[in-house]
């Protein structure tokens, strides 16, 4: 590979270094220099993990090729403050809880540090505008502009340097806003993810994944692949004992790599470990699969069709998992209706966006344990599994949770833990994979997307009488959480009502589309999305305000939900109560009435926002703006 | 009509908190340490929620030391007990109580060695802070000495613990059962403004108010809330995951949409606390709940401004165009033929 040098200043320090030319700034920061506090979170200038200065300015490092860079002065995250020591912005994220998982944070901090140093005196909506190319997962922003103008604040000497230090405890520290104590090692990028670990003697790892959503494999050939120079073994389902190759949280019905058949587009075929990155990439296209293309089924109304294409052979109605919950008598409860709505609503599949792409190490220890270090949202079960996977008693396989860059469940599946195992375990040298986020994209589970079909019976005074709640939900390519999502979108479904008379029906099938899995609200927000717009069209429908039709049906103390648990404990009145006061509601049906209300547009809502409106220049006019 | 409209909407939610359906349990060992310091081990490690910060605080409180004395040992199945995944909203619940429980077992070994040192009864003994003292007395002295007292007459000051959520699964004929034994409730309300030009919707407020039991963290409680309504507005107007005959459309976040800090509301948290009876701390959790009611508020608030019902999600631009285009004046079919129906069962 060629080679180029490079002289720049990092951080105050005069490098110079040879280095290969295909590098991004990036990439020379965090694999040459081992300074890792800069991510990457897209490597295509989205979402601004990579944010560093150059000359000053602020820039996504995964954008700029390294020769760029030579001859520049550079600071990172690790340059902002000495060691041991947080500049006044750093202190703010940490004072305000502003990081949480902290994958965003070194570069969210360069973005603030670089928002203050263009203008000090920034105003709010600047602020925001100058953050905007820096995604946050996690946070909802909200903490971070308050610690962007904290600091600015401090910086200004408006406010005492002591507004930074934690609040002074009272008699407990059970409801005393303690500062996170992980925050000093995420706003100073310290803190190592899995991607950001090294160990002595480490292999890379690189995974070939499906063209086709539905295909047969004829064959596999990996010699040549495996003849290249650096490559040091190849591995597919061969390498899998066939008996107890299976995984998944609820039912085990996902290969570590295909065996037989691709189901889904993205799925892993072959694995590839070698020397380097580049070699391990490279040795993929020599991997000669031939395929043998099926029918496949992408929607799941069609999954349910006689003759749709089969996704498992287990189950051949495509039904992964199909979830009943009866209580009354839903027939009675329509005819003793005095208005019955129905209607139909669908949710889509949504993607996780963890700004930490999936990552992970794999090795075998002195005592040959197998050890897999990685960002997992369930290292209990994953040991369960990938004991049973590779035969090895339980204390032969160790997991380690790497601190997680965001999960919100789309890390509980074993997506490529295996293939790490199973690579440290022929080579016996530890293995690393990083997805790239495309990888991370069309391999990992998505939110379930629903259709419901909702009927539901009232009472001229509000009462629900019944509900028949219908969910068809597209699991994807395998089972992963669709059992259980199906089964709390079931228990959930008609939402913090008493309903006397229910039939309540999920269903999640197989297709052949990009699996669905865990999402935080685990199908709540599916089901509850259905029932919410249903109580807001009943209430204009009867004429009366929201909140009070909810009074009506809430449940209470003695309720007895859907699934007939009766409740010891409901809050339900109390956070209507304190909603419709805090948001100082305005009492009424639901309607095109928005201009005539008095309580919008408060002290406590945002102003709206055009585009590029924000930027105040030296002198302030309306008409300098740029639209 | 005017080109921008603003209005409002609300939605209400509920939750379950720990595992669905079944028995969830976590596991905890606690070690009061020389310094009057502490270690925790327990199966968790931060996803980004928190939860280490409310650990080492759920400790502090029970051990009477400061949470930044706190150690807590990785997540590592071959070194730590087992607390399972870090999801279900899980964390604060049952890997809170088990630290709690396992906590308090350890200050009672230094506390039965300490009242025996200083001859008092036990129930006299209090701690806070890096403090332990007898009430009612002038015995006060630090916590590092006061294990160093009980490690003196020979007994270091651990504790284990487990702590369970009872759930039971579910009938499979009519899906009868009691799938946990806590629950959350939540209302949200949304003002939004739509362009009705371009179709656009920018959310302006939320008001979020949850039930989470008691707020170890308010603040950590509220970065959930934050963080959970942005997710859900994302649902809401802009995330779509797409494919076509399997393929995705959207590999990369040029293609699939997130928010970015021009997107968001003013978020106005408001906590309740009721807490629950079945667990000693009483406190619930918030992860999940915070993101349910958001995307119905705000597709209330939309049918508030604009008179249209938005039942798909994303209310994408185009699709509010779409349904401002197709819209019939005056009132949706169904509310005109409530009124009529209403209309004659009066007259009836
Ligand atoms: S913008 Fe560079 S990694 Fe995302
Ligand atoms: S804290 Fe911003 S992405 Fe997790």
């Amino acid at each position: 590979m060629p080679k180029l040098k490079i002289e720049l200043d990092v951080n105050g320090r005069k490098i110079s270094r040879e280095t290969d030319a295909y590098k991004r700034l990036l990439d020379f920061l965090r694999d040459d220099l081992n300074l890792t506090g800069t991510k990457e979170g897209c490597g295509a200038g989205e979402c601004g993990t990579c944010s560093v200065f150059v000359d000053g300015k602020l820039v996504k490092s995964c954008l700029m090729p390294v020769a760029k860079a030579s001859g520049t002065k550079i600071e990172t995250i690790e340059g902002l403050a000495k060691p041991g020591d947080l500049t006044p912005m750093q202190k703010a994220f940490h004072k305000t809880g502003a990081s949480q998982c902290g994958y965003c944070i070194p570069g969210m901090v360069m973005a603030a540090t670089s928002a203050l140093r263009q203008n000090p005196n920034a105003g709010i909506e600047e602020i925001k505008e100058r953050l905007g190319g820096n995604i946050c997962r996690c946070t909802g922003y909200t903490k971070i502009f308050e610690a962007v103008e904290l600091a600015k604040a401090v910086i200004a000497g408006d406010m005492p340097e002591d507004a930074l230090n934690e609040d002074a405890v009272g008699d407990s520290y059970i409801g005393h806003n303690v500062r996170r104590l992980d925050a000093p090692s995420k706003v100073s990028g310290r803190l190592r993810y899995a991607a950001d670990m090294k160990m002595h003697d480490m292999l890379q790892l690189q995974v070939l994944r499906s063209p086709h959503p539905h295909a047969n494999i004829v064959s596999i050939d990996t010699s040549a692949a495996e003849a290249m120079d650096g490559v040091v073994c190849v591995i597919t389902s061969a390498d899998v004992p066939d008996d107890t190759d299976g995984f998944g949280v609820f039912v085990h019905d996902q290969p570590i790599m295909a065996r037989g058949v691709v189901r889904h587009v993205g799925e892993a075929v072959a694995a590839v470990a070698a020397e380097d990155l580049v070699t391990a990439r490279r040795a993929l296209s020599k991997i000669k699969v031939v395929y043998e293309e099926i029918a496949g089924v992408f929607d799941p109304e069609d999954a349910l069709k006689d003759g749709a294409a089969i996704v498992h052979d287990y189950a051949p109605d495509n039904v992964v998992k199909h979830i009943p919950v009866r209580k009354g008598n839903v027939e009675a409860g329509f005819a003793n209706a005095d208005i019955i709505l129905e209607d139909d609503f669908s949710t889509q599949q949504v993607e996780h966006a963890y700004l930490e792409p999936e990552a992970g190490i794999a090795y075998v220890d002195a005592d040959d344990v197998i050890v897999v270090i990685s960002p997992s949202q369930n290292i209990t079960h994953h040991r369960h599994m990938l004991s049973h996977i590779l035969k090895k008693p339980i204390n032969k396989v160790r997991f380690i949770m790497s601190p997680v860059g965001g999960g919100f469940g789309g890390k509980e599946d074993m997506i490529y833990q295996g293939m790490l195992a199973i690579v440290a375990m022929k080579t016996h040298r530890p293995v690393q994979l990083n997805f790239t986020r495309e990888e991370s994209i069309i391999a990992s589970a998505k939110r379930h997307p629903s259709r419901v079909h909702y009927k539901m019976g009232l009472k001229w005074n509000g009462e629900i009488t019944a509900i028949q709640f219908n969910m068809l939900s597209d699991g994807g390519a395998y089972g992963m959480s669709s059992e259980g999502v199906m089964r709390k979108a079931a228990i959930l479904s008609c939402g913090p009502y008493e309903v006397h008379n229910l039939s309540v029906d999920t269903t999640a099938v197989y297709t052949n589309n990009t699996p669905s899995g865990a999402f935080r609200t685990f199908g709540g927000m599916q089901a509850q999305f259905a029932t919410e717009s249903m109580m807001d069209m009943a209430a204009e429908a009867l004429e009366m305000d929201p909140f009070q039709i909810r009074r009506i049906n809430m449940m209470k103390i003695g309720s007895r939900t859907h699934t007939q648990h009766t409740l010891t404990a409901a809050s339900l009145d109390r956070c209507l109560d304190a909603a419709e006061k805090e948001s100082r509601w305005e009492n009424g049906t639901p309607n095109v009435r928005g201009d005539k209300r008095s309580d919008l547009g408060g002290d406590d809502t945002r102003a709206p926002c055009t585009l590029g409106a924000r930027f105040t220049s030296g002198k302030n006019s309306d008409k300098e703006r740029v639209a | 009509m005017e080109r921008k409209l603003q209005g409002r909407g609300m939605a209400a939610s509920w939750y379950g908190i720990a595992r669905t359906a079944t028995i969830d349990r976590a596991g905890a060992w606690a070690e009061l340490d020389d310094g009057g310091t502490a270690k925790i081990v327990t199966g968790v490690t931060e996803i980004g929620e928190g939860i280490l910060t409310l650990l080492a605080q759920v400790a502090a409180d029970e051990l009477g030391i400061k949470p930044s004395e706190v150690t807590i040992g990785d997540n590592d199945t071959a070194r730590s007990p087992e607390a399972a995944h870090a999801g279900a909203t899980r964390q604060t619940y049952m890997i809170g109580n088990s630290v709690h429980l396992a906590a308090r077992e350890a200050k009672k070994h230094l506390f039965e060695q300490l009242a025996d040192h200083w001859d008092v009864e036990i129930d006299t003994l209090q701690s806070f802070d890096g403090e332990v003292w007898s009430n009612d007395t002038n015995l006060r002295i630090t916590m590092e000495e006061a294990v160093g007292i009980c490690k003196a007459r020979g007994v270091v000051p651990v504790g284990s613990a487990s702590f369970t959520a009872y759930g039971t699964g579910l009938d499979p004929v009519d899906g009868s059962g009691s799938p946990w034994q806590t629950y959350v409730f939540g209302t949200q309300v949304a003002e939004v403004e739509v362009d009705t030009y371009t179709g656009e919707v920018q959310v302006l407020g939320i008001w979020a108010v949850h039930d989470v039991g008691r707020a170890i963290n308010p603040r950590g409680v509220e970065g959930q809330i934050e963080g959970g309504v942005i997710q859900g507005l994302g649902q809401a107007l802009m995330e779509d995951y797409q494919t076509v005959d399997g393929h995705t459309t959207t590999h990369g976040f040029a293609k699939y949409i997130l928010p970015t800090s021009l997107d968001i509301p003013q978020i106005n948290c408001t906590i309740v606390e009721d807490p629950d009876p079945l667990s000693p701390l009483g406190a619930k959790g918030i992860g999940e709940p915070a993101l349910v009611p958001t995307a119905p508020a705000i597709m209330n608030a939309i049918y508030d401004a604009i008179g249209v019902r938005m039942k798909s999600l994303p209310a994408t631009p185009e699709k509010i165009l779409k349904a401002l285009k197709d819209k019939v004046p005056g009132r949706e079919m169904y509310v005109q033929n409530a009124r009529k129906q209403r209309a004659q069962a009066h007259r009836t």
